[in-house]
């Protein structure tokens, strides 16, 4: 029985006792990922890539005549399980100059799912707020 | 008037409607909710209230015997978009030691979706992992 610290069931491994730390997998997540929803005012386009072993995000905003770019930040990969080696889900912050933004995205079978928790740190009275945009890999 | 930053279409206020300000009203999200799942070896249950404008969560995780209580930490609470005025989103995070747990959940048709983004800082060799839960009041 594994004596590791653990704060659910879940955190336990399978199989007894401790083991080598691997890398996760990462290339599951990786690529340009396209909003299913051309007219979406979210986030237009993602693109997701592997720097040794750690994700990068590039994050496209929907705007015209263009769409934004928050430039390239560096993420965290997560597997399905305690005993899991495949990327699927991520996590990434942006710290831009009037507000944080929390990235939260998942695989769900070929689709990505990302989740933006927007928090606005400059005063102007906007409400915090979540925008949920789905993407695919041309 | 002041151009407001943002960095998409999203961010921006309406023509004409004014920033809602202050706290968003977590009314219609505080209370017990539990995982619909009721083998679940996750979290199986959230208390969410909202104290002095902060709202606040507690969740527990499933145990052998009984649940582990993870205490009570302060959530970000969100709204559907720039202009509203209750909450249907929030995100947290607990730093167990071994372990930090990104709470990010929102609310939808009665139903709360938590997701968890897990990185273990022992040395366990154990995988960071995601989960993703259901629950009801």
């Amino acid at each position: 029985m594994s004596n590791a610290m653990m704060t659910r069931v879940r955190d336990q491994l399978p199989a007894a006792g401790t083991r080598a730390a691997l890398s996760i997998d990462l290339r599951p997540l990786m690529g340009g990922w396209v909003n299913y929803n051309e007219n979406s005012t979210g986030i237009n386009r993602v693109y997701i890539d592997d720097w040794e072993g750690t994700p990068t995000l590039r994050v496209f905003g929907a705007s015209r005549p263009a769409p934004i770019d928050w430039g390239e930040v560096a993420g965290a990969a997560f597997a399905d399980g305690v005993g899991g080696r495949e990327a699927v889900g991520f996590t990434a912050t942006y710290d831009l100059d009037f507000a944080q933004v929390l990235l939260a995205g998942y695989l769900n079978k070929r689709l990505l799912v990302l989740d933006a928790y927007s928090m606005f740190t400059d005063g102007s009275g906007r409400a915090n707020y979540f925008q949920r945009d789905h993407f695919y890999l041309p | 008037m002041k151009t407001l930053e943002y960095v998409r279409v999203e961010d921006q206020l309406p023509d004409q409607v004014a920033a809602p300000g202050g706290i968003l009203d977590s009314a219609n999200i505080v209370g017990m909710w539990f995982a619909t799942d009721k083998q679940a070896t996750g979290v199986v249950r959230l208390e969410l209230r909202q104290h002095e404008d902060v709202l606040k969560v507690r969740a527990l995780g499933a145990g052998t015997v009984e649940p582990y209580d993870w205490g009570e930490i302060t959530a970000t609470a969100y709204g559907s978009g720039v202009t509203a005025v209750d909450t249907m989103a929030f995100s947290a995070v607990y730093d167990f030691g071994f372990l930090v747990t990104i709470l990010a959940a929102y609310a939808k048709q009665g139903i709360l979706v938590l997701d968890t983004f897990n990185t273990f800082t022992d040395s366990s060799g154990r995988s960071n992992y995601f989960s993703r839960e259901f629950f009801h009041r």
